[in-house]
């Protein structure tokens, strides 16, 4: 049985420059190049001992967080993992507070009561990750099943990866969604790796091809292709709001770094890295915006000046005081649902927002 | 060039790269004392059992020193090197935010602490074979009983609580009498009615009297004790204590408080060589037990209270002495201590000091008696007064006998002009 | 005021929960159409639709884990599982997910999951179990177990209202066995114990099934003496200051859990009796507990391993003589 491997689909850019403005393509670069920055400024700190535990980062996959989390309008839900740190820059969550939150600071998302990427603005409407990857569909799921009942047009997207897609709370999630025919997002990062294991170990069948086994639509994408993930996402989420039911995106990409900072990945062969460094999502939104005339190194520079404040403050940050590491378990007063993101796509705008 | 005084210092750590690994070695330096280097350009290489990696600088500035040279092995954590970054003051390190390791430290805040038990007497857990359990013996200790006095209806003869309330309640219900009222009686107290002579009593005193004698020779082994008395004219207090509805003891409590303000010396303690006078007058009353003993509860603060508080005091105390209701708090930090018998007629004693203070004051019957008064013109008749004297051992270590006796005079003063 | 048996207080507050507040939904396999395995919501379907009561596929993680994202954004769903065996196979939801999500994010997870518990009626391994302790383990989930008819109505009003994840333990031996009376309307039973019946001489602390157990265990008089019998109706949190005052006032206390022995809820009552009520104890505290064997199938085996009423009797008759 054959298994899929690194070829990505074609197509998909050319439709999104229908929906997408200039100043939209030059967010998608923004975004992309803000993640790996941080995430390489993060990396630095933890080498310097500042970053307790484990670091990890999406490296090399940047487009497929933020092509996608930008097709999602304020009112729609996020199920962000842990190499989709571009989703919640999209979503309005500060470098601050994410550098805070790497250093365990109590001016992190969680207080410093999880670590790394295991964070969700509850009032930008993230829900916070658990290391159980898969989990997190079910909820997207659910969420997409109230808005259903309510008969809202909102719709909710999840991130998880090849490994993912083995549990049993994927398939549990993908035939709730197909049966109930929920509008929810499942987006498949297939980066070829879960910690060590190859794809040729993970599945026998291409998990795209599982969509259609739960009765829905499932599409493969060129997941270091910005645009074509954000006309992905676009789509999904049009057909969702339609009542047309769930959609797998599977975005092929490649994780460029160790399954985290203490793994130097020795596993893969050379020439898979090789291959997929040209293909470097980032140098590719970065080529089409020079040809359409973007100063690209300003905005290098300015994205360097904001992680630089964005280090600073946060290493000027308390550390959380271990009087409070009992407090909060339950939650005693009235329980807030989750809050609006920011959305800052043009189509959302001259939709008047409520898309 | 080295690095000057004023310089700053930042150092160089072994980071800790993965959550199990917990030492790394140097492989490589990039730099050498001397060199400049700028934040975040690779200073070292280092090798972990997971990873070999580089380690940023975490600063821009001069190396000062190398600390750990190539193909060492150090733990995570441990200075690599130190920057200097010519700016003043305290040395930096990144070590203040360094993770705390894993396993050990605290036990943290949710840890819980063991109880401590609350009550100081206890009787013996064990006598011989028998055992008693926690319940038992708290019920034994607050009444004063003698375990091995109860039969027990348990399993093999154990004392179950039971069988210690049942005892509890078969000893004699007679009142013990409020140590703290002096009531005037002329009248000698009318002989008792005939009764059998009383039983031996072959058991060993109880435990807790044996603790009172034990601090009471104590008191008198240490301290070297004298007693001064003095007579004082109660009339005026009868008058305003009956108007007020309080107890003489209220207004001899306040008498002595305004006292010890001109005496302070009275308001002591003596441990040893340690001498400390005390600015609150932590004012202890004796309240009888009966049979059982004797115990001193404290009124903190007694000088921010008036004689009507006194006397709330007062009362409230000797109630909750008597129902067993005292916490270990109750009976501390007493700095002045009064003793008032006088419900039987007694005239006199010579009260023990109640260690580590240096004074107590006993108030005993206040008697109708016959006295000399001089009137404005200086002519002499006799009067009867209702008369008290009051006594007061001190401890000769700490003080005088003329101390002691001007502190009388002004107790006597405060006493014999109340309004 | 009406007399309902246990499984009808459980079925008014659900309706009444559904009538009063738009935002509670039932989710559950067969509680729809069939209107549930044990006809808990007999008729629901009829009033409230299948979109409120809804039938979901054969997926105890799927149920919790969409419960989870439908309670995020702003309804109050309540689910149930089957038998409460099957919560295992939610396990992770319910205890990575909804129970530590408050404490990391900020974000509460008001859900209820409702689990049919117990064993007595030859239900075998996977059909008796009582779960609780798992859960009362698990930081961020409250555990309640109604006993009476009425707790049972009030104790689940109170879980639904409860921002936080409730395991409500509803035992099917009850079901039909217990009635009472109870008051219409919603109303809330705080998450406290309650004492079934004052004593002096001893207390019997039990819950769920095992209170009208402890109950007529106890009522021949046991030669006189004088039992107390707590129903401790929360499990999380666990009402110290109830306890520790029966303990205060009877100095010895048999503990009942039909529940397997290590580490049950009564275990945990015994380390808090043992650490803070040492003081008042005049005997050792004593457990009478299922031995830790999955619930047989046949009759004499599961009497032999359940807690009944002569065993809890003959512990209270040796512990008073003690």
């Amino acid at each position: 049985m054959a298994t899929h491997m690194a070829e990505p689909a074609a197509g998909g850019a050319d439709t999104a420059i229908e929906h997408l403005t200039i100043e939209d393509r030059i967010w998608l670069l923004r975004a992309m190049l803000l993640m790996r920055g941080l995430e390489e400024r993060a990396m630095s700190l933890y080498r310097q001992g500042r970053v307790p535990g484990s670091f990890y980062d999406g490296y090399g996959q940047e487009a497929v967080s933020a092509g996608a989390a930008f097709a999602m309008g304020p009112k729609d839900r996020l199920c962000i993992l842990h190499r989709d740190l571009a989703a919640h820059l999209i979503r309005g969550v500060t470098p601050a507070r994410i550098l805070s939150q790497y250093m365990g600071r109590a001016g992190g998302i969680t207080r410093g009561r999880d670590g790394n990427v295991h964070f969700g603005d509850r009032k930008l409407g993230c829900v916070g990750m658990v290391s159980m990857l898969p989990d997190m569909m079910l909820v997207a799921t659910g969420m997409a099943m109230a808005f259903k009942l309510r008969g809202e047009k909102r719709c909710a997207m999840t991130w998880f990866g090849d490994g993912s897609t083995s549990r049993g709370d994927f398939h549990e999630a993908m035939n709730w969604a197909g049966v109930q025919k929920l509008p929810v997002v499942f987006v498949l990062e297939n980066n070829q790796y879960a910690y060590s294991t190859p794809l040729d170990k993970q599945f026998a069948v291409d998990p795209v091809e599982r969509a259609a086994a739960y009765g829905f639509v499932g599409v493969t994408v060129d997941g270091n292709d910005v645009e074509a993930m954000f006309e992905a996402g676009r789509a999904a989420r049009e057909r969702a709001l339609a009542g047309d039911g769930p959609t797998l995106i599977e975005a092929v990409t490649m994780r460029m770094h160790g399954h985290a900072a203490h793994d130097d990945m020795k596993y893969v062969p050379k020439e898979q890295v090789e291959e997929w460094r040209k293909r470097d999502p980032i140098e590719r939104q970065e080529a089409r915006l020079r040809s359409a005339g973007v100063d690209i190194d300003a905005l290098r520079a300015s994205i360097k000046a904001e992680i630089d404040a964005a280090a600073e403050e946060a290493l000027a940050g308390p550390m959380p005081d271990p009087a409070t590491a009992v407090d909060g378990v339950f939650c005693e007063g009235e329980a807030e649902p989750l809050g609006d993101g920011h959305a800052p796509w043009s189509g959302f705008a001259s939709n008047g927002g409520d898309v | 060039m080295s690095s000057s005084p004023t310089d700053v210092l930042v150092d160089v750590t072994m980071p800790q790269m993965g959550v199990s690994v917990a030492e790394g070695t140097v492989v490589g330096w990039r730099v050498e004392p001397g060199d400049r280097i700028e934040a975040e350009a690779t200073i070292a290489e280092i090798s972990t059992d997971k990873i070999d990696t580089e380690v940023p600088s975490p600063t821009s500035g001069v190396v000062a020193e190398i600390l750990v040279p190539i193909g060492e092995t150090v733990e995570v954590g441990t200075v690599l090197a130190r920057i200097a970054t010519g700016g003043n003051g305290v040395r930096q390190s990144p070590a203040a935010d360094k993770p705390q390791p894993l396993d050990g430290g605290d036990a943290g805040p949710a840890a819980t602490e063991t109880p401590s038990p609350t009550s100081p007497q206890r009787p013996a857990a064990t006598n011989g074979d028998r055992r008693y359990s926690p319940v038992v013996q708290r019920i034994a200790a607050e009444h004063g009983i003698d375990l091995s006095q109860v039969p027990g209806t348990g399993r093999g003869g154990r004392v179950r609580k039971q069988d210690v309330l049942a005892f509890v309640e078969a000893a004699p219900a007679e009142e013990p009498p409020l140590h703290t009222e002096s009531p005037y009686r002329p009248e000698p107290v009318a002989p008792a009615a005939a009764v059998a002579p009383a039983p031996v009593v072959d058991g060993g005193l109880s435990r807790m009297r044996r603790q009172i004698g034990q601090h009471m020779k104590r008191s008198l082994d240490t301290a070297a004790t004298c007693t001064t008395w003095i007579e004082v004219d109660m009339a005026r207090v009868q008058s305003a204590r009956t108007r007020l509805g309080v107890t003489a003891l209220a207004f001899v409590s306040r008498a002595c408080i305004d006292a010890i303000r001109e005496h302070p010396a009275m308001n002591a303690w003596l441990e040893g060589d340690r001498y400390t006078r005390h600015a609150d007058v932590n004012l202890g009353i004796a309240v009888s037990l009966g049979d059982d003993g004797l115990i001193v509860p404290v009124i903190p603060r007694a000088h921010e209270l008036s004689v009507e508080g006194l006397a709330a005091r007062i009362k409230d105390i000797a109630g909750r002495a008597r129902s067993r209701q005292l916490t270990p708090d109750d009976v501390q930090g007493g700095t002045f201590t009064i003793t008032n018998p006088g419900q039987y007629g007694s005239i006199m004693a010579t009260p023990i000091i109640n260690q580590p203070q240096v004074a107590i004051l006993d108030f005993e019957a206040v008697i109708k008696r016959a006295v000399v008064v001089t009137d404005a013109d200086g002519n002499d008749s006799i009067a009867i007064r209702p008369m008290t004297i009051l006594g007061l051992s001190w401890d000769h270590r700490a003080l005088d006998g003329a101390v002691a006796a001007r502190f009388l005079a002004s107790v006597k003063r405060n006493l014999e002009s109340v309004s | 005021m009406p007399t309902l048996t246990y499984l009808q207080a459980i079925s008014s507050a659900l309706r009444d929960e559904l009538r009063a507040d738009d935002r509670v939904l039932l989710m559950g396999e067969d509680i729809g159409v069939f209107g549930g395995a044990f006809k808990v919501t007999d008729g629901f379907v009829d009033e409230f639709g299948t979109d409120r009561v809804m039938d979901t596929p054969l997926a105890e993680s799927g149920i919790i884990g969409t419960a989870i994202g439908a309670a995020v954004v702003g309804m109050r769903p309540v689910c149930e599982m089957q038998f409460s065996d099957f919560i295992s196979c939610g396990f992770d939801q319910l205890v990575n997910v909804a129970g530590k999500m408050h404490y990391r994010q900020g974000l509460a997870v008001p859900l209820v999951v409702r689990l049919p518990s117990g064993g007595g009626f030859s239900g075998g391994p996977f059909h008796s179990q009582n779960p609780e302790a798992w859960f009362m383990h698990s930081p961020g989930i409250k555990v309640v177990a109604p006993s009476t008819a009425e707790d049972a109505k009030g104790l689940l009003h109170a879980a639904i209202h409860d921002p936080n994840p409730v395991c409500y333990m509803e035992h099917k031996h009850l079901y039909r066995r217990v009635k009472g009376e109870v008051p219409s309307g919603v109303f809330e039973t705080p998450f406290t114990a309650r004492v079934a019946q004052p004593g002096s001489d001893l207390v019997v602390i039990a819950y769920g099934a095992m209170v009208p157990v402890a109950l007529e265990a106890v009522s021949d008089g046991l030669d006189g003496a004088s039992v107390e019998v707590l129903d401790l109706r929360s499990l999380v949190p666990l009402d110290e200051e109830a306890i520790l005052d029966s303990v205060e006032r009877c100095s010895k206390v048999v503990i009942v859990d039909e529940a397997n022995a290590t580490c049950a809820a009564g275990a945990q009552v015994a380390a808090l009796i043992a650490e803070k009520g040492f003081e008042s104890l005049d005997g050792p505290v004593v457990r009478v507990a299922t031995p830790d064997v999955p619930i047989p199938f046949s009759p004499p085996l599961e009497q032999a391993v359940l807690p009944g009423v002569d065993r809890v009797r003959e512990a209270c008759r040796e512990l008073l003589a003690y």
